[in-house]
């Protein structure tokens, strides 16, 4: 058995995610969904509610200037996401070497996703509760969310050199 | 936040590794301090999806924070619930925000000295 090396090392010439054939489909699945969620022009109730986490609300203690805070930069918080699916894209290419940029934007895509999952899943850090709400213990979407926290820890692992 | 994803799933043996008291008063932090002409402070608040070693990283990488001071205020996010991270000017403090939440942080602002 060969040693394990990790999904996302350092090279000499900047960084390479090595995710094997099937998840790199996933989360090439996963951005595309997403990425699907967050163009909708006319999103309903239950897309708007899973995809909340990534808007949070900049002025809790003022809804007039919150108001004005999501006119403006709303639209350009949802392009800059979509930015970070496509360097996704490329950085999942086969033998794809990316900078510490594309890499940090990569980050950024797995966090949007497991910021989504964690709605679906009511993810909780409550002492006494459960981390995930009753019957997705066993789901493959808590799965993909224990994967794609891994993979986010791979990331930061490969960028701080611990 | 969970902090430790590599050792695999928490809660199944019922230690979840994120232990915020919900209760607990946020005691004034020297970083709560900021200077007259910087009146807009920028929080970071705890979360249960944010890894802590990704926030300390963000943390980093957006304020230039050094591994210490920025692994002092992820502890002060994930212990006391929040941590005052930057301050400036309303237009500072708005650009702050935003790529905050590029990262995916839970990120607020408010003008020091409103009520929290």
């Amino acid at each position: 058995m060969s040693r394990f090396r990790g999904p996302v090392r350092r090279k000499s010439d900047g960084f390479v995610l090595d995710l094997g054939a099937d998840e790199t489909a996933l989360v090439r699945r996963l951005t595309g969904e997403l990425r699907t969620l967050l163009s909708d022009p006319e999103p309903t109730e239950e897309a708007l509610s899973l995809i909340a986490r990534l808007f949070p609300v900049a002025y809790p203690d003022d809804d007039e200037m919150e108001a004005e805070y999501q006119r403006l930069m709303r639209d350009e918080l949802v392009q800059s996401k979509l930015a970070t699916f496509d360097v996704v894209d490329d950085a999942l290419a086969d033998k794809a070497v990316i900078d510490e940029g594309q890499l940090v934007a990569v980050m950024q895509s797995i966090n949007s996703l497991r910021l989504v999952l964690g709605v679906m899943l009511d993810v909780s850090d409550e002492p006494d509760a459960d981390e995930v709400a009753e019957g997705f213990a066993d789901s493959p979407e808590y799965a993909l969310y224990g994967y794609l926290s891994w993979l986010l820890e791979w990331c930061v692992k490969a960028l701080t050199g611990s | 936040m969970p902090n430790d994803p590599m050792s695999g799933r928490s809660g199944h043996n019922g230690v979840v590794p994120t232990t915020l008291e919900p209760t607990q008063e946020v005691e004034p932090d020297v970083d709560d301090r900021t200077a007259p002409d910087h009146p807009w402070i920028v929080i970071v608040w705890n979360d249960p999806v944010n890894l802590m070693s990704y926030v300390t990283f963000v943390l980093q990488k957006l304020f230039g924070y050094s591994n210490e001071k920025a692994t002092e205020l992820m502890l002060d996010v994930h212990h006391k619930g929040r941590a005052v991270v930057a301050n400036g000017t309303r237009e500072q403090a708005e650009m702050h925000v935003f790529r905050l939440h590029e990262h995916g942080l839970w990120a607020t602002m408010e003008h020091d000295g409103a009520d929290d």
